[in-house]
């Protein structure tokens, strides 16, 4: 019916598209050259390289036990042993490797399903505002009684984890994309796209969608800590993770146990998980401030 | 006129929560009275069970029986212990209010008074040094600082009772001494959310010419931060306490963990361990109810603070 055709992707458009996408790298490059944006690099560089790396680095795995129990730290158990003489420090980097799992699943699946469910209302007015009430009942449950009825439905584990997680981080990110739509839509050149006859959800797809990327990479690192937070928490009170399994919650918990004979126990696992935080808040700050600047 | 409009969207939450905590134990896989009994219950007690519960009713029938039992205060019998689910949550609810209230008053105090500081605070060094605790406080969730007050305050300089509770009404002195290392702990990640809203709001007030104009005018510089800066800025700052105040509630049951208080946060443990589905059911619904509510009060003092929203200009 249309007189003009949209252009069908010729063989310019994947070369155009690698271009583009060595542009957005080298954007998110430059952040991190900011002294934030380093600063979290390094940290959480460490962090990711010694957890992902630890059958390596200590192949011994995080249940070997050793003679002295509840012992002050020394240079091979940094954090001191727990009280089975089990070192610290190597459960601490397993439990990072733990949390970090949980995170790298959750994240990005709530991501493009909160994504999906704010931008819902392009297919379907109704739709649309099905899919919003559904994010303001997720926004109404506090955090840590969302885990309680997820566990309470299929028990405690690794998989209620990443399913508390992913619904936690659910409304953030279809929000974010809800706002970017409204703010987008009415910009001329999505008029234009639409007057040469490109259909709404192409539309949506190619020409709205990319101009969530930085707020959305930004949302993703937000969500990353309350994963953690909510990990912990949950980890503590005994319906997260599972012991002897460690994460950073498991050894907070039973560290609490013992904090009057050895404070390591404690401290440890809450330095690595300080550290793991303020490296996600650092990189969160270095992406916006980047997005400002542009 | 405000609250008018406002309460369907709450009481469509409100329902649609009543109905996740319903359907929550139906949603386990297995018989819900098998899971309530154990594995080796006989089938004359599952039958009971069945019939107590109410599983042998369609659907519908059970959830507006369970609705009107909760709205009429009849709770039903708790399955591992026996007793009346009322009971079981009167005996434990006082600690709870105990904790959540001292705690929303230093969430607030704390909050407002370090993000006014921050933001109003002369020399550079001092900004740094309130913007740089303020940011540790934001990375350090309840549990955390939980435990760095115990190692603190009650290990290395022990000052203050770690563990255990002694209520309030029937111990003023002794009572508050329990409960300040909790209430702190609970307290300030939320108020540090809160600062920093305070915080950013009042710079973006500050560069309104509604404010160069009173300086202009000849206004004191303490009555412009008091009635001119401070007043505009206190807007998204409620609406955050409303929201954080949900939080706060989670935050409890952690910090009745670490610090060995009875609660309702450790009695919402122990039921989903031992599987009580019904006493879960109406923490989770109670929580998400004044999490709520108070979400709804804040909305109300911020259309009180600024009249452009309470006569509806905007919807």
């Amino acid at each position: 019916m249309t007189a003009i055709e949209p252009a069908p992707s010729t063989s310019a458009t994947p070369l155009a598209r690698a271009h583009g996408a060595r542009l957005v790298a080298a954007r998110y490059l430059r952040a991190l050259r900011t002294p934030r944006g380093l600063t979290a690099a390094i940290i959480l560089g460490v962090l990711v390289l010694t957890s992902v790396g630890a059958p390596l680095l200590f192949p011994g795995g995080y249940d070997q036990q050793g003679r002295g129990a509840l012992a002050m730290p020394t240079l091979l158990a940094p954090f001191g042993t727990d009280e089975v003489g089990r070192n610290i420090f190597v459960r601490a980097i397993y439990g990072t490797r733990t949390d970090l799992s949980l995170v790298l699943v959750a994240v990005p699946i709530a991501a493009v399903a909160g994504t999906f469910l704010g931008l819902l209302g392009v297919v379907s007015r109704a739709l649309g505002s099905i899919a919003q009430r559904l994010l303001d009942l997720v926004m109404g449950f506090p955090s840590l009684i969302l885990g309680i009825c997820v566990v309470l439905v299929i028990g405690p584990g690794w998989t209620s984890l990443v399913i508390s997680m992913t619904i936690y981080s659910l409304p953030a990110f279809g929000r974010l994309a809800r706002a970017t739509l409204m703010a987008q839509e009415m910009r001329d050149y999505v008029s234009a796209a639409r007057m040469l006859g490109v259909s709404r959800p192409r539309i949506m797809v190619r020409h709205i969608l990319p101009h969530t990327i930085d707020t959305m990479i930004a949302q993703m690192v937000v969500a990353a800590v309350s994963a953690i937070f909510l990990e912990s928490s949950l980890s503590i009170v005994g319906l997260g993770v599972q012991p002897p399994e460690p994460s950073l919650g498991v050894l907070l918990n039973s560290g609490a146990r013992y904090m009057q004979d050895q404070p390591f126990y404690v401290l440890g696992p809450a330095l690595l998980l300080f550290l793991l935080v303020l490296g996600f808040s650092l990189l969160a700050d270095a992406i916006t401030a980047k997005e400002k600047r542009a | 006129m405000y609250l008018v409009r406002r309460l369907p969207s709450v009481a469509f939450l409100l329902v649609a929560t009543s109905v996740v905590a319903f359907a929550l134990p139906r949603l386990a896989p297995g018989d819900p009275a098998i899971a309530v009994a154990g594995p080796d219950a006989s089938p004359e007690t599952l039958e009971l069970i069945r019939e107590q519960m109410g599983l042998n009713k369609p659907l519908i029938t059970q959830y507006l029986d369970w609705v009107g039992g909760v709205l009429t205060g009849d709770l039903g019998r708790s399955f591992t212990t026996g007793r009346p689910v009322a009971e079981l949550i009167g005996t434990r609810v006082g600690s709870t209010i105990e904790l959540a209230l001292i705690a929303a008053v230093f969430m607030v105090g704390i909050g407002i008074g370090l993000g006014v500081w921050t933001a109003t605070a002369r020399r550079p060094a001092a900004r740094v040094l309130l913007d740089g605790l303020n940011s540790a406080l934001l990375s350090a969730p309840p549990f955390l600082t939980g435990l760095l007050l115990i190692l603190l305050l009650g290990i290395a300089v022990p000052i203050l009772p770690i563990s255990g509770e002694v209520a309030f009404v029937d111990d003023p002195v002794i009572g508050i001494q329990y409960l300040l290392l909790p209430a702190l702990a609970l307290a300030l990640p939320q108020a540090a959310t809160i600062a920093r809203l305070v915080t950013a709001s009042m710079r973006t007030t500050e560069a309104e010419d509604f404010v160069d104009l009173a300086i202009a005018k000849g206004v004191s510089h303490g009555v412009v931060v008091r009635t001119h800066i401070l007043r505009n800025s206190m807007g998204p700052a409620l609406v955050t306490i409303g929201l954080r105040f949900g939080e706060l509630l989670a935050g409890a049951i952690v910090i009745e963990a670490i610090f060995a208080r009875h609660g309702l946060g450790s009695l919402a443990v122990a039921s989903v361990q031992t599987r009580d589905y019904l006493v879960v059911q109406v923490l989770i619904l109670a929580a998400v109810t004044v999490a709520v509510v108070m979400q709804i009060l804040t909305d109300l003092g911020v259309a009180l603070l600024d009249p452009r929203i309470r006569l509806g200009a905007t919807s």
